[in-house]
C-alpha cells in the first residue's frame, strides 16, 4: 500500500470524516442478540470520540467493522460523504481509516523501523530502513510519541510497544484511527501520555475514535461521548454537557437489576479465610496492603472492580497456584499457605478460571479426559492406577447432558474446537458437580448466553444453599449485585470496602472501584 | 611439513566446506521463516544420486547440478507443503525424508549394477579450474558468494524482513497482509534447491561416485552449522569452513605416508564429528532462534 505525504492531507476541523448508519451485525444463533443493533455513529475532523461500554457492549466489534477487519450485516459506511464498502483492512487503510487493536501485533525480535517495515509495500528487494526511520523520527517529533526507531521492541515497556503500535498505523497517514483499549496494558501515567499523543493527532486533524469502559479516561480525553450497551447505542452527547454519574448510568443500566431473592442460610464456618494475605506480584505495588476476606459457608461473596486491580493475584492465592508473598491463607478451619494447588483441589477448593482455554482445561485433550481432568486418580474414575473407560464416559455423559453443552463425541472431540461457551459448561460441570465447599468463579457467565448465565446464577444460588462459599469475581457489576451477599471492592491491590448485596448502593460501588474511599451510609 | 602439504590441506578444506555450507545456508533461510527441517541428509542423498544421472544422461555436468537441484527443489515443495497447508509434523515428515533418501537411492544403486557404488565418468564431472597449486572446483567460488548473497537477502532487503517476521510472529505478519504460507512454502523450496546441489556436488564434482552412504552425516552436520551460526549465512560459511578443515585434516592424515602409521585412521576420521559436538553443545542456548520455529501457522 502506498503511503501519502509527510504533510498529509489538509482537513478541515470538524468536517465529518467517517459516518456509519444503521450498522447492524448478527451472528445468527450464536447470540441471543445482535452484536449490533442498528448503530449510528460518526467521527469528525480534530475531535477525539470516546466508544463506552461494558465488555460485551460491541465496541471492539464495531471499530473492525469500520476498519475493514469484520464485515457488516446491514447499515451502510460514508468516509467524507462516500459510500464505502471494506472487504479487508488494507481497502480501510487506503481510504484513510486504521484501526490499533487491543493486543500487540509485533515481531519482539525486531527494530522498530523493521516492524514498521513488515507492513509496508515496497518491492522485494529493496531496503528503505534509513527512510523508515527517518520518517519515524518525524511522526515521533509531530506527535510526541517518544519511540527510538532503533530499539528492539522486546526492550521496550508495554506503553513503548503500545507507540510502536500506533506508528505501524500512522505511517499510512490515515485520517481515522481507532484505537481499542488502548489503555489495557498500560500503567496510569502511561495513559495520560497516550491521551497527549491522541489529542495531538485530532489538532492536527485527524478523527480519533477511542475505545475504553474506564470512566476515568472518558473524561481525560473525549470530546464526545457515545454509549453502548448491549449492541445498541444510548446516546451521543458532548463530554462538557455529561457527568460522570449520568453516563454511569447510562452506560450500566438505569435501574439496579434484581438482587435475587434467596433463603438465609446460617452457617458461621468459615470457609475461605484469608489474614494479612499479601498475594504474590502485589507485595511491590506502593502501600501494599494485607487482604483478610472472611467467607462463611453458604456465602456468595462478590468481588467487583476494574481488571489488572490484583484481583488475578488474589485468586492465584486463594487457589494455591501461586504462594502469597505474607500472611495466610485458611480453607475450612486449615492453614493451606504455602500448599500446593493438588492440595487445595483435595481440600475442597473448585477453580473456575478467567483464562479458560489456557489453564481451565487442556485444549488438545479429548472432552471426557477434561471432565475427570481433576478426578482421575479418585475411585471410581481409576483403580489400581488404570484409568476406567466405562465410569469415566458415564460420569462425562451426566456433566455434558445436565449443563447443555454442545460436545460432538466424548472421545472423539478435542476440546480446543470447541466454543468458549462450551467449554465454559465444561468447565462449570467439572467443578461444581462435588459440591465443593469453596468456589473461586472468575468471570463465570462471560461469553454465554442469557439462558445459560440464568442457569449457572441458579447454580450457584443452588450450591449456597448446599453450604458452599462462592468467591465471585466479575467485571459485570450487574452479576455481582444480582448474585452476592455481601460486595468487597478492589482497588490497586486493596480491599476498599464490603458492604451487604441486598439494596448495594451501585454508586458507592463504582466509587470504589475508582479508588474512592467514600464509606456507604 | 612442506608448503604443498598446506595447500593440499586447505584445497581439500574448501572443498569439504562446499556440501555442509550449501545446505546449512539453505536451511538458515528455512529456519528464519519458521520451518525446521531435519531431512538434509536425505536431500543430499537425492541430490548425489539426482546429479549423477543427470550428467550421465545429459553429458554435461551443468545438467546434473540442474537436476540435482530440481530434485532438492521438488523435495523441499512436498516438505513445505506438508509444514504449511497440510499442518503437518515438520519432525515427523523430515526424517521421513532422511529414510525414503536412504531406502531409495541403495535401492536405485543396486538396480544400476554394481550395489552401493556408481561411478561417474570423468567428462560428465564438473571441470575443475586449474590454479597454480592445484585444481579448485568452480563451486568453492560460488558457495561464498551464496553465503554473502543469502546474508544480503536475509538482512538487506524487504523479503528478508518478510521471510523472519514469519518466522518470528506469523500472526503479526498475517495482519500485515503477508501470506506466511507462501513464504514458507518458498522457503523451503530454496533450502531445497540448495540440498540439492550440495548433493550433486558430492557425487559430480567431488568424489565422482554415487555410495549409499556418500553424504556421511554431512546433512546433520549442516543442521549443526545453523545452530552454531544463529541463522547467519556468514557464519555457516565461517562454520563450514572449520568442518570442512577437519575432514580435510582427516582425509590427509589417513593418506599421507609416515603420519597414517602413527595416528590409526579411525581416531582421525572421527574429528570432524567430535568438533560438531563440541561446537554444538558450546553454542547451546547462546544463540536465539525465531519464536515460532518449528509451529505451523493457523489463523485464529
Amino acid at each position: 500500500m502506498k503511503t501519502r505525504s509527510d504533510s498529509g492531507p489538509v482537513l478541515d476541523k470538524g468536517d465529518v470524516l467517517l459516518e456509519a448508519r444503521g450498522l447492524s451485525k448478527g451472528f445468527p444463533g450464536v447470540w441471543e442478540h445482535l452484536i449490533l443493533d442498528q448503530l449510528d455513529f460518526d467521527v469528525r475532523s480534530g475531535e477525539v470520540h470516546t466508544l463506552l461500554g461494558e465488555n460485551g457492549a460491541g465496541k471492539t466489534v464495531i471499530a473492525n467493522i469500520l476498519s475493514g477487519y469484520y464485515e457488516k450485516t446491514e447499515g451502510e459506511i460514508r468516509v467524507k460523504g462516500k459510500l464505502v464498502h471494506f472487504r479487508s483492512p488494507r481497502e480501510g487503510l487506503a481510504h484513510g481509516i486504521a484501526m490499533v487493536h487491543q493486543e500487540l501485533m509485533l515481531v519482539p525480535a525486531f527494530t522498530v523501523a523493521e516492524n514498521i517495515m513488515v507492513g509496508l509495500d515496497a518491492p522485494l528487494f529493496s531496503y528503505g530502513i534509513a527512510g523508515v526511520e527517518k520518517r519515524i523520527q518525524r511522526l515521533v517529533e509531530r506527535y510526541g510519541l517518544q519511540v527510538d526507531p532503533k530499539a528492539r521492541v522486546e526492550d521496550l515497556s508495554a506503553g513503548q510497544q503500545q507507540r510502536v503500535e500506533i506508528l505501524k498505523v500512522l505511517f499510512h497517514e490515515p485520517e481515522v484511527l481507532l484505537l481499542d483499549e488502548p489503555t489495557s496494558l498500560l500503567t496510569p501515567s502511561e495513559a495520560d501520555q497516550l491521551f497527549v499523543v491522541l489529542r495531538a493527532m485530532a489538532d492536527d486533524g485527524k478523527g480519533i475514535v477511542f475505545i475504553s469502559h474506564k470512566m476515568r479516561e472518558v473524561f481525560a480525553v473525549s470530546d464526545r461521548v457515545t454509549v453502548l450497551k448491549l449492541g445498541k447505542t444510548q446516546g451521543t452527547c458532548q463530554i462538557a454537557e455529561t457527568n460522570e454519574d449520568e453516563l454511569t448510568r447510562r452506560t450500566f443500566g438505569e435501574t439496579v437489576p434484581d438482587y435475587m431473592e434467596r433463603p438465609e442460610v446460617a452457617h458461621e464456618e468459615l470457609a475461605l479465610n484469608t489474614i494479612e494475605m499479601v498475594p504474590s506480584g502485589l507485595e511491590k505495588k506502593p502501600n501494599s496492603q494485607g487482604i483478610s476476606l472472611k467467607i462463611r459457608c453458604g456465602e456468595i461473596m462478590g468481588l467487583a472492580g476494574v481488571s489488572g486491580n490484583g484481583q488475578t493475584e488474589l485468586i492465584e492465592a486463594v487457589t494455591g497456584l501461586v504462594p502469597p508473598a505474607s500472611g495466610e491463607v485458611w480453607i475450612l478451619n486449615a492453614d493451606m499457605t504455602g500448599r500446593t494447588p493438588k492440595e487445595f483441589i483435595e481440600r475442597g477448593v473448585a477453580h473456575i478460571p478467567e483464562r479458560r482455554r489456557e489453564i481451565g482445561i487442556v485444549e488438545q485433550m479429548y472432552v471426557a479426559e477434561n471432565v475427570v481432568l481433576k478426578d482421575y486418580r479418585k475411585t471410581p474414575f481409576s483403580k489400581n492406577t488404570v484409568l476406567r473407560h466405562q465410569q469415566i464416559s458415564s460420569h462425562a455423559e451426566k456433566i455434558v447432558e445436565k449443563f447443555n453443552a454442545l460436545v460432538p463425541d466424548l472421545w472423539q472431540t478435542e476440546c480446543r474446537i470447541l466454543s468458549g461457551g462450551n467449554i465454559q459448561r465444561l468447565i462449570l460441570g467439572r467443578e461444581t458437580w462435588r459440591k465443593p465447599p469453596v468456589i473461586i468463579a472468575s468471570h463465570p457467565t462471560e461469553g454465554l448466553d442469557a439462558k445459560a448465565i440464568r442457569h449457572t446464577w441458579e447454580l450457584f444460588l443452588a450450591l449456597r444453599a448446599e453450604g458452599s462459599a462462592v468467591l465471585l469475581v466479575s467485571e459485570d457489576l450487574d452479576e455481582i449485585m444480582s448474585l452476592s451477599d455481601r460486595i468487597a471492592v478492589m482497588f490497586e491491590g486493596k480491599i476498599m470496602g464490603i458492604v451487604d448485596g441486598k439494596g448495594a448502593d451501585r454508586e458507592i460501588l463504582g466509587h470504589w472501584m475508582a479508588g474512592g474511599t467514600a464509606s456507604a451510609a | 611439513m612442506e608448503l604443498t602439504h598446506l595447500w593440499g590441506i586447505l584445497f581439500i578444506s574448501l572443498h569439504a566446506m562446499v556440501p555442509i555450507t550449501l545446505a546449512a545456508i539453505g536451511e538458515t533461510i528455512e529456519e528464519s521463516a519458521g520451518l525446521f527441517n531435519i531431512g538434509l541428509e536425505g536431500i543430499l542423498l537425492f541430490g548425489a544420486l539426482a546429479g549423477a544421472l543427470g550428467a550421465q544422461a545429459s553429458g554435461s555436468a551443468l545438467v546434473g547440478l540442474l537436476t540435482g537441484m530440481g530434485v532438492g527443489a521438488l523435495i523441499g515443495l512436498v516438505f513445505g507443503t506438508i509444514s504449511t497447508s497440510l499442518r503437518g509434523s515438520q519432525l515427523i515428515s523430515g526424517v521421513g525424508i532422511n529414510l525414503l533418501a536412504l531406502g531409495f537411492v541403495a535401492l536405485m544403486l543396486s538396480v544400476m549394477g554394481a550395489p552401493g557404488f556408481h561411478s561417474v565418468a570423468r567428462e560428465v564431472q564438473v571441470p575443475l579450474i586449474p590454479l597454480g597449486v592445484g585444481n579448485l572446483s568452480p563451486l568453492v567460488p560460488i558457495t561464498v558468494a551464496i553465503a554473502i548473497g543469502v546474508w544480503w537477502l536475509l538482512r538487506r532487503t524487504q523479503l528478508g524482513i518478510w521471510i523472519r517476521a514469519v518466522g518470528e510472529n506469523p500472526a503479526a505478519a498475517d495482519v500485515a497482509g503477508i501470506r506466511v504460507n507462501r513464504v514458507r512454502l518458498g522457503a523451503a523450496v530454496a533450502a531445497g534447491v540448495l540440498a540439492g546441489l550440495a548433493g550433486a556436488y558430492l557425487s559430480i564434482d567431488w568424489f565422482g561416485a554415487v555410495t549409499k552412504e556418500i553424504t556421511a552425516g554431512r546433512g546433520f552436520i549442516a543442521l549443526a552449522i545453523v545452530v552454531f551460526s544463529g541463522l547467519n549465512p556468514l557464519l555457516a560459511l565461517l562454520g563450514g569452513f572449520i568442518f570442512g578443515f577437519f575432514d580435510g585434516l582427516a582425509t590427509w592424515v589417513a593418506t599421507y605416508p609416515g603420519i597414517k602409521d602413527i595416528i590409526p585412521w579411525q581416531f582421525v576420521a572421527m574429528m570432524p564429528y567430535v568438533v560438531t559436538l563440541a561446537v554444538v553443545a558450546g553454542m547451546i542456548g547462546r544463540v536465539r532462534f525465531p519464536s515460532a520455529l518449528g509451529v505451523p501457522y493457523l489463523r485464529e
